[in-house]
Formats: C-alpha cells, structure tokens, sequence
C-alpha cells in the first residue's frame, strides 16, 4: 500500500473522531504532526520487527471504548477528564505517530490522582478488558499525578479477548512530584488482540518510580516506556517479564534519559520464549552530558524453549558524561541442561524442573512487585503458560 | 536378592567408547568403593546409573531392585531409591534448597504412597537431617548451592540423600577437597544413614575416605571396567603403589 494512502487512513480516522471539542491545543499539534508523518512500517529502525501497519492497511474503524474500571481507594481521585490541564504535557504526541494518533483521537482521560504528601497503601487497580472486533480501533489515555511528597501503588491490567484485528493503543502519562514514590505495574493478556501501550514518565527530584510490566497473552503486544529523570536523586527500577508461546509477538522499547547528576536507574527484563514466537527488547539508557554520577544498569535475559522461537535484544547505552557507572548485558540461550538434569535426579518430573527453574528465572523480576496477592496471581498464570508451552 | 546387578554394561559419551563391558553386582547392607585413575569412567558410570541422557547406553543390562533401571526416567530412579551425589554438584540461583527439597520429598513420597507432609512436619523433618550432616541452618534457606564452597556443597549432597532416603547412595568423589572435619561429618551421615537394606557406592580417589566408611569391597575401574576386586586392603595397595602395577600387569596379561 502507498505511503499517500496510509496517510488518507489516518486522516481519516482522524477526521472521524468525535471528541474535536475537547483537549484541542495538543490535539491540533499532534494532527499537524500525522498530516506529515505515517504508522511506521519495518524499514523504521525501532518498528524493525514488529508489524502495526499491516492493520492499518486494512482499514480500522474507530470506536468508543473507554472501558477501563477502578477500586475506590482512600487518599486517590480518579476522574475522567475532558480538560486537565497536565495532559499532553510529556509532549510525546510530537514524536512518534502512535502517541500522536492517541492524542488526536481519545475522548477523555482518566485521571488518577495523590495529593501532596498522601500515603496510600492500597494497591489502585485498573481493569481493562478489551472487546474490539475485527477492524476497529480505539484509543485511551491515563493520567497519573503523584504529587510532592505522595506515594501510590497502581497496577494496569489489560484483559478481554478482542478479535485478531482489532488494536488498542492506549497512553498514560506519568508525573511523579518531588521526593513521591509510584510503583506502576501493567499485566497484558489479551488473547488474540493488539495491544500497543506507551508510558511516559517524568521524575521530580529524590522521588522514586518502579515500574513492572507482565507480558503473557496477545497477538501482538507493543509496550514503550520512556522515564525522564528530571531532578536529582531518583531512584528508577523498570523491569518486564514476558511469556510467548506459538505466533505471539512482543516487543518491549524502554528508554531511560539521565538529564541530571546523581540518579539511579537499574532495568531488568526477562523472557521465555516457545512455538514460533518473537521477542524484541529494545533497552535505551541515555545520559546526557551533565548527568554525572549516574549509576545506570540494565539486563535482558531470554530464555529459548523451542529452536523456532527468535529474540532482538538490543540494549543501547549512550553516555555523554564522564563519571558514571553504566553496565548492561543481554543473554539469550537455553535451560541450563545440567540443571534440569540435577533436579531430575532427586525425583522432579521434567515439567516439573522446568517450572521451578522459570519461576526463579522469573523471580528476580517478580520480587519487584510488592503486592503479595499479585505476585501470587502471577505465579499461577506463569505456571499455566508454562503448561501452555510443554508441547 | 541382590540390589543392583549390572551386567556387561557399555555406553560412551560424543562418540567415545567410554564403559567397556562393565559388570557388579551390589547386595543390601553392602558398601562398595570404586577407586581408578582419572579419566577411567567413574562419574560415566555414576551418571548413566542416574540417567544423565547425554550419555548414550551401547550394550548391557542393569537391575534394580527387580525393576530395568536403563528403562526408567532420571525422576523414576530417583523416586525408586536410587541417589547420585554428584562430583560437580550444580549451582541453580533463585531456586531454595527449601523449595527445592519440599518437591522433591513430596515427589518420592508419592511415589511410595505417602501423603505430603505439612508444612510444620516437614520442617521438622529436614531440621533432623540438617542436624545430622551438621549444614548450617543458613544453607538451607539459600539457593541450591550457589556461591557454597567446595565443602559446603558436598555436605548439601549428602543433606539432600539424608532427606530421600534412598536405598542406593552413589558418592562420586564426595570426600575430594574436604578437609579432616567435613570429610567426618559427610562420612558420619553415611554411616548413619547405612542399614541391612541399604547399600552405598562410593566413589573415590582417596584411601582416606575408607578409614571412616569402611567398604565390604574395593573395585579398580580402568578403561571402562573393572579391572580388580579386593577387599579395603586393595585400597592401601593403591594408596602406596598408585595404579602402574596394575596398567603393566593388564599389558603383561
Ligand atoms: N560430557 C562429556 N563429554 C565429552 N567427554 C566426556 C564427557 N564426560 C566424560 N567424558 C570423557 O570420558 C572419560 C571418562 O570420564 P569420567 O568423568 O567418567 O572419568 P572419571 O573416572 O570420573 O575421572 P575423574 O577421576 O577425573 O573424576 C574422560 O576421558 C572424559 O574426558
Ligand atoms: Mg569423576
């Protein structure tokens, strides 16, 4: 298909939205943005192996679907917003089609927000359960503010079983205030469907963000998240785990940007990969020249169940400051055969040493997450994967 | 009845004959020590008795029990009561030894009909074991044998047969590198855990081992099979002479 026509498909779900009257300053600028760019195809360096635009070459439809429901809890507003202010701030939309797309497209944002120096304990969870069909589109946005000296625990989960090709594109800006804590978990599986997900996140000073991000079911799952370290002394942790069995594609792109001196971002990403699945993990750490005193570490560790299963790790760390310490690595192999073998020897069935083994695998990932009942939950959906996967 | 027969057993490893026709036979209540030069097929031995499928059976049959051990899976062996304390015993991060002995007991519990035990039992159970090889209770609760000594790994070895309870205990090298005091914990826990039903193949380098589980036999394996037999005074013999006059009296033969 030509370029001009992707561009007619964009235009066109543009110019069919029906929320022009709200959020219209970011809007008008991401539409200008789409009247000059396309959905990214393969040849684009970061969408290399990860095929969107065969959807929007088939024509998507539109839909109104802000489906996403919330627990009460004390200390946390949560609204849907046709005018905060904050929203569209991280300026993302002027960037990368995608978010640009979701910009001129969503109705209204749900907003979540901690006021200054609120404690929250419970966990804030979001419920997303996904019912596209066959052709349609549909964008949602999220806001979430932690204020100055706030602290919240939110997890993002994304369920349903859209049909094979529907796409959800879905972005939630992030803003944590000075010295303010946020642990943002995401759990994706949505069976057949697309889902193509972006998190971008601001960091005052001495605040601390973790974010954790399980990937288990999707045809094809695309998660971005970008982490601007804007004051001093943060302490960032982003950390994915991902599941992929038969034709499931997932392709996770991080970006972490030391602006200033005296941050701390450490990354670990984990896969296990069966069938004829594909990973991507695309790790940028960016330090920027005056961000000296950066501790910058990262790894991605993947772990091949079948010989037609295939991992694109590429981590990326480009330093311009001259007193740091940086380290990534990135390793894609096999079970340790030995391993397996001594566990067997002490009377473990096969599956079961490969489940143990994994679940350790998956352990430095987990550990993360505080919420008890949600590593729990995880666990149990790791195991039935793995069952899942045994063929 | 005997325990384990093993009849005219050959296997080999990446296209190398290793085992060459090796035969034994090994009756309850027995302890036999396999002594040999490096190179000369122990562990071969030990791991095509535990299953390890990277070595691949040419010829022989081994009875267990009554039972066609080359026919059973490494889980069944180990579940029958067979038990291999390995010479490289592997590190597995993330794994705990808790986690890891609980599926395990669980497994051969099954397998004998037992219910698994709760939680409170099985504690108790494995403190009793621990106590026994003398592992310090930290070990316990840290991931298998990760960043353990030499030592500390061995006697993990010996703590994990003391949980299964096994009715054939194969020691490879199990004494090699340990100083006087580990060398008579880990001996002491055989010693404690040997009965008229149980037997134990110990394989080793070192005569030293003998003096504290004194073995009913001594073997010398030597290109794949077992070259001579002998009572612990064999061992001695070794120990002084090395195994040359065993090599030259083979060519004179
Ligand atoms: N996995 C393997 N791959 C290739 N060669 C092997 C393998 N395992 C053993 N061998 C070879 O088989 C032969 C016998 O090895 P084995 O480990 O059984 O000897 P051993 O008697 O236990 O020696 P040691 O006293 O040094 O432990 C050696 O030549 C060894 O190099
Ligand atoms: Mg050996």
């Amino acid at each position: 298909m030509s370029e001009a026509m992707t561009t007619s498909i964009l235009s066109e779900l543009v110019s069919g939205a029906k929320s022009a009257n709200s959020f219209k300053g970011i809007r008008s600028e991401a539409e200008g943005f789409l009247a000059d760019s396309r959905i990214p195809s393969k040849k684009h360096e970061d969408w290399k192996y990860t095929n969107i635009k065969r959807l929007f070459d088939n024509g998507l439809n539109l839909v109104s679907a802000n489906d996403i429901t919330f627990n009460s809890v004390d200390g946390v507003e949560v609204y849907w917003s046709t005018n905060e202010e904050l929203v569209g701030s991280t300026a993302i939309h002027s960037k990368e089609a995608h978010a640009a797309l979701n910009t001129s497209l969503f109705e209204k944002a749900l907003v979540i927000r901690v006021k200054k120096g609120a404690q929250v304990n419970e966990e804030l969870i979001l419920q997303q359960v996904i019912k596209l069909n066959d052709g349609e589109f549909s964008a949602t946005r999220v806001l979430i503010v932690v204020e100055d000296n706030a602290s919240l625990k939110c997890q993002h989960h994304y369920s349903g079983s859209p049909q094979n090709s529907s796409l959800l594109n879905n972005l939630t800006e992030v803003f944590v205030g000075q010295n303010a804590r946020l642990e943002l978990n995401y759990v994706q599986e949505i069976g057949e469907g697309n889902l193509m997900t972006t998190t971008e996140v601001e960091c005052q000073r001495d605040s601390n963000f973790t974010t954790n991000c399980v990937q288990l079911y999707g045809s094809l799952l695309r998660n971005n998240v970008n982490i601007r370290l804007k004051g001093e002394n943060v302490e960032t942790h982003l950390n994915g785990f991902y599941m992929l069995n038969g034709k499931e594609l997932f392709d996770n792109h991080t970006l972490v940007d030391h602006l200033v001196p005296h941050c701390e971002s450490n990354e670990i990403y984990r896969g296990i990969l069966a069938g004829k699945s594909t990973g991507v993990f695309n790790g940028r750490v960016f330090v920027h020249r005056d961000a000296q005193k950066t501790n910058g570490y990262q790894s991605n560790n993947n772990i091949l169940l079948s010989d037609d299963a295939t991992m694109n790790s590429k981590p990326e760390l480009e330093i311009y400051a001259d007193d740091v310490r940086c380290s990534h690595g990135s390793t894609t192999g096999q079970l340790d055969e030995d391993a397996v073998f001594y566990l067997r020897a002490r009377g473990l069935d096969e599956f079961g040493a490969t489940a143990l083994l994994l679940t350790a695998f998956a352990g430095d990932v987990l550990k993360a997450i505080s919420s008890e009942i949600l590593r729990s939950e995880l666990e149990d959906k790791i195991q039935n994967k793995l069952k899942e996967m045994r063929a | 009845m005997s325990l384990l027969t093993i009849k005219n057993l050959s296997a080999r490893v990446e296209e190398k004959d290793i085992l060459k026709g090796f035969n034994l036979t090994v009756n309850p209540g027995e302890v036999h020590a396999i002594m040999g030069p490096n190179g000369s097929g122990k562990s071969t031995l030990a791991s095509v008795l535990a299953g390890n499928e990277s070595y691949e059976v040419t010829g022989g049959e081994v009875d267990f029990d009554g039972k066609d051990l080359l026919d059973m899976a490494p889980e069944e062996r180990a579940r029958e009561g067979l038990f291999l304390a390995f010479q490289y015993p592997v590190e597995i991060p993330g794994v705990s030894n808790v986690n890891f002995m609980k599926a395990a007991v669980t497994e051969v519990r099954k397998h004998r009909g037992l219910e698994p035990l709760v939680a409170k039992d099985f504690l108790a159970y494995m403190k009793e074991k621990k106590e026994l090889v003398e592992l310090d209770g930290k070990l316990a609760g840290r991931s298998v044998n990760e960043g353990f000594s030499g030592g500390e790994k061995k006697r993990n070895e010996i703590f994990q047969m003391a949980m299964l309870d096994p009715k054939l205990g194969i020691l490879d090298e199990t004494d090699s590198g340990l100083d006087i005091d580990a060398l008579r914990i880990v001996a002491n826990g055989v010693n404690k855990l040997k009965s008229k039903d149980k037997a134990f193949i110990v394989i080793t380098h070192y005569q030293r081992l003998l003096d504290y589980i004194v073995p009913d036999f001594v073997h010398v394996l030597y290109d794949g099979k077992i070259v001579r037999s002998g009572t612990k005074e064999l061992a001695l013999e070794l120990e002084e002479k090395g195994y040359d006059w065993i090599k030259e009296e083979l060519t004179e033969a």
